[in-house]
């Protein structure tokens, strides 16, 4: 499933690459996020927990970051399983000044497999938007920007 | 006999206990000590098995062992093959639990066994297995396309086995045909969804070395047989019950699914029985399925209508597995031509394996594909010529005085399908007269005029059922003068425990209720090899009846004894038996019964045996065919694309009939199974080869509130096949609804000339053909 969207942030440029590459950043913005430990450079060791109609799901797994072009870009990869099934994703992040704010552009392909696909696919391109718009307002808070 | 019972409409002897909730279901059964069973099923359509860990889940609270590949010994290897066939290469079937691959979602992989389904199901996310994903071969043209990720790595290709059926020369047909046409038809998954899932209770018993296992199949005697082959047991130490089991329909006929082997399995290590009930979440990935082929279709005709060849070329989705072999395949190639005269008849399928649940036979299991792509083809000939559809179809009928009836294809029991009796014109005839054919042209009219899109389909089949190899029955007069028959078909809802009581009563001249009928348990009977293909009223129901007319005779024999009478001179009725125009000379039918079991003195050598008892077997040369017409009228709204049914008709002839309420409860169930595979149930999987239909939010079944009142005539034609004259009822209802829905939206939508070449339809996709319609108008 392909999800893309845009969000304008109110910071630099810098400012948003510093925070989307920060680990307590993303710690605190990601829904779900239950445990999120570096095991190397850009690696991380991460516990996600996400419902999707009747189903909730922990998934154990890594996130990590590459294709870093700072700082305007990089590509970050999810993978996770668990009781629910498994979780594939890969997105990409670019970041282009605009005003004395960023724009940011994301897109991502998710694949879900076992049990939540099947109970729950119809709902999950409308799940997924909600969480990832949920990580942006986050970010746009931590900015200080209104929310 | 007398046929007092046989042919009558009574109600049903299952019934009471079924409908008060006294049945016995494989959930029912509760042992001291019993260990509840989950299992860890692949959430992968195709991927490498790297690793499976099991610690934690051994370790959580009450849970008792978890099983993988590696603790299955020598019933680790790839499980029966079923049904092989010459053409069928790479007959492939899984293992009880994967080893080094998983190839649908809902494999199993492990099983755990745990004080409470409960601690089962919550150990489960506790087995850490790593897999591989692999690309997936999902969609069956893709699948069957070179280059497609296979399946099977070791076979080098999906395609399992191609097979061709000919008759005539029909190069030459079609070569010299006036009129040609030709479709693509195409034809999606379902799945049977029976009230109850599968399940399986298993009990070791060390100190009398008896297994027991309680079991949701149709087939509970070849299970019996393969435990028995597998645990190293006789036979007679391994029983299998199929106690009462909410519905069938094909995909609990198989030989083994892996729970079936799993449980018992478990049972004996732990030394405590073990239960394994399926919940629908599994169902849906865990159960063999049905239905998807696709057919490029080729008719032949003259100028007048006539057939002169027909072609086809299909593709035939396998899943991930074969065990069943080609039958489903088979089946839709040789059931194809139908009522009609098709002098050249080309027939060819490619099976194919893909990253989806495996096929088995469903209820009609090809029948109503072959009906679907003959039909469309007659619908399509019948609009291009300019010929009204029940006429082209008339044209073209089988007539009564040519049976027995050569097709010139070979079935899936392996004889020739040799049509035995029938009278097609007169079924169609009839079910033109019933759904008021004849002016339904100005019904329409009225409607249209009225701003409603209504529609007509009629559609003709014929079915193959009641094939061998053969089955058998014991009947017993017990001293109480009731008698007890036991027979190796089960039933799943069939009415076997009321139509063979009818048979039995009319030879004894007891009434049903004084018969029980005892089927599916291997310890009141050993021989038989199941419920399938239309049969049981048939192959069990002839052998029902040779086996009371033969213990009818024996109580002659002993009664004269008793009687000082001749054997001839014997009558039984009223569960009496007496000396002929001497009713006063009568003894209550159970004396003669214990009379024939002395516990002194000599027994007469005519009596052969003791008790009133004889064992007798059927085993018919081939099968016999049913066959029939449906006609119905629907609405379409071609704003949503929403159908209603307004009438449904069924004509049909299934030889002298048992007892016709069940024969039409048969039927309805039946209707409305095919109503569902023609416009609401379908099975949708991804492009990764997930299955997203797997609740019943998602797979739409009929209720009752879609269906119409069903109008059912019977025409009977008995068999020569059998001295019953009967023939199978229990797929008929399923096999023509597709075609007859597809002719009826086609008409209801004649004004937007929407062409119908798909089955299941939806409402969506109704709409969407409408909409394309609009657009090219």
């Amino acid at each position: 499933m392909k999800l893309e969207g845009t969000n304008t942030l109110p910071a630099s440029v810098e400012t948003v690459w510093k925070t989307i590459n920060d680990p307590d950043a993303l710690r605190s913005c990601t829904p779900g996020l239950k445990e999120l430990k570096a095991t190397g450079p850009d690696t991380y060791q991460a516990t996600l927990q996400i419902g999707i109609a009747a189903v909730k799901g922990t998934y154990a797994g890594t996130l990590s970051i590459s294709d870093k072009r700072a700082p305007t870009h990089y590509k970050i990869t999810l993978e996770g399983t668990g009781g629910a099934g498994f979780m594939k994703g890969e997105g990409s992040v670019d970041l282009e000044a605009q005003g004395s704010g960023t724009l940011l552009k994301w897109t991502g392909d998710l694949q879900v497999g076992g049990l939540i696909a099947g109970v729950g696919q119809r709902m999950l391109g409308g799940v997924g938007k909600m969480l990832i718009g949920q990580f942006f307002k986050c970010l746009e808070e931590r900015l200080g920007g209104s929310a | 006999m007398s046929t007092r019972y046989t042919g009558a409409r009574i109600t049903r002897n299952e019934d009471p206990a079924l409908l008060c909730g006294r049945g016995l279901f494989v959930d029912d059964i509760h042992l001291p000590r019993l260990a509840h069973a989950a299992v860890l099923r692949s959430p992968h359509a195709h991927a490498r098995i790297v690793r499976i860990d099991t610690r934690r889940a051994r370790a959580a609270g009450g849970v008792l062992a978890a099983l993988t590949h590696a603790d299955l010994g020598a019933l680790g290897g790839p499980l029966p093959r079923l049904i092989p066939h010459p053409a069928l290469v790479h007959h492939k079937t899984q293992q009880a639990l994967a080893s080094t691959a998983v190839r649908y979602v809902g494999e199993a992989v492990a099983l755990i066994v745990a004080e409470s389904r409960y601690a089962a199901e919550d150990a489960l996310d506790l087995v850490d297995v790593e897999y591989a994903p692999l690309p997936a071969a999902v969609r069956l043209e893709d699948a069957a396309a070179p280059g497609a990720p296979l399946v099977h790595e070791d076979a080098g290709t999906n395609v399992c086995a191609r097979y061709t059926q000919r008759v005539g020369d029909v190069e030459r047909a079609f070569a010299g045909a006036p009129r040609r046409f030709r479709d693509r038809l195409v034809m999606d998954r379902g799945t049977a969804s029976p009230l109850e899932a599968r399940g399986v209770v298993a009990a070791w018993d060390p100190r009398a070395r008896l297994l027991e296992i309680w079991d949701s199949t149709q087939a509970p005697i070849p299970i019996r047989n393969g435990l028995a082959a597998m645990f190293g047991l006789p036979q007679t130490s391994v029983r299998v019950v199929a106690p009462d089991v909410g519905g069938g329909f094909g995909p609990k006929v198989m030989m083994f699914y892996p729970e079936e082997i799993l449980v018992p399995l478990a049972a004996q290590r732990l030394g405590r029985p073990v239960k394994w009930i399926e919940d629908r979440r599994e169902h849906f990935v865990a159960t063999n399925q049905e239905r998807e082929q696709i057919h490029d279709a080729e008719i032949a005709l003259d100028e007048t209508g006539r057939i002169l060849g027909v072609r086809t070329v299909f593709l035939y989705d396998a899943g991930a597995y074969c065990p069943y072999g080609l039958i489903v395949p088979i089946v839709a190639g040789t059931t194809l031509p139908g009522p009609y005269r098709v002098p050249n008849y080309h027939c060819e399928f490619t099976a194919v394996f893909t990253n989806k649940t495996p096929v088995s036979p469903y209820r009609g299991a090809g029948r109503p594909h072959g009906v679907f792509v003959m039909e469309r083809l007659l619908d399509r000939a019948a609009r291009d010529l300019g010929i009204d559809r029940a006429e082209i179809r008339r044209r073209n009928l089988i007539q009564p005085d040519e049976f027995p009836y050569d097709v010139g294809l070979i079935y899936q029991d392996n004889a020739p399908v040799q049509y035995d009796s029938g009278d097609y014109p007169r079924c169609l005839g009839r079910a033109a007269e019933m759904i008021g054919y004849a002016d339904w042209r100005a019904q329409q009219d009225t409607y249209r005029a009225a701003g409603r899109y209504l529609g007509l389909g009629v559609a003709c089949y014929v079915e193959g059922t009641g094939i061998g190899p053969y089955e058998g029955c014991r009947v017993t007069v017990e001293p109480s003068g009731k008698v007890f028959i036991a027979t190796g078909v089960g039933t799943q809802g069939q009415g076997h425990l009321t139509a063979f009581a009818q048979i039995v009563a009319d030879h004894l001249g007891v009434t049903p209720r004084d018969v029980t009928v005892r089927t599916g348990d291997t310890a009141a009977f050993g021989w038989g090899t199941g419920t399938f293909a239309s049969r049981a009223a048939v192959v069990a129901g002839t052998a029902v009846s040779l086996a009371a007319e033969a213990v009818r005779e024996k109580t002659r024999i002993v009664a004269a004894t008793l009687l000082e009478a001749r054997p001839d001179e014997i009558e039984l009725a009223d569960g009496k038996v007496f000396v002929r125009g001497v009713p006063a000379r009568a003894l209550p039918l159970g004396e003669v019964a214990a009379a024939a079991n002395p516990l002194r003195f000599a027994m007469p050598r005519e009596w052969e045996s003791p008790g009133l008892e004889a064992t007798r077997y059927f085993a018919p040369p081939r099968g016999t065919f049913s066959n029939g017409v449906h006609a119905c009228i629907v609405e379409i709204d071609p704003e949503t694309g929403m159908l209603s049914l307004h009438r449904y008709v069924i004509v049909h002839d299934c030889g002298r009939v048992l007892n016709p309420l069940i024969v039409e409860g048969q039927i309805h169930g039946g209707v409305a199974q095919g109503l569902g595979g023609a416009f609401w149930e379908k099975l949708v999987y991804d492009a990764e080869g997930q299955p997203l239909t797997t609740t019943f939010m998602d797979y739409l079944l009929p209720t009752a509130a879609d269906l119409p009142c069903f109008e059912v005539g019977h025409e009977t034609t008995p068999t020569p096949l059998n001295p019953l004259g009967v023939k199978g009822a229990g797929e008929a209802g399923v096999i023509p609804v597709g075609a007859a829905i597809a002719q009826a939206v086609e008409d209801a939508l004649r004004p937007f000339r929407v062409r119908i070449t798909e089955m299941p339809l939806s409402p969506a996709r109704v709409w969407e053909l409408v909409a394309e319609a609009r657009r090219s108008a």
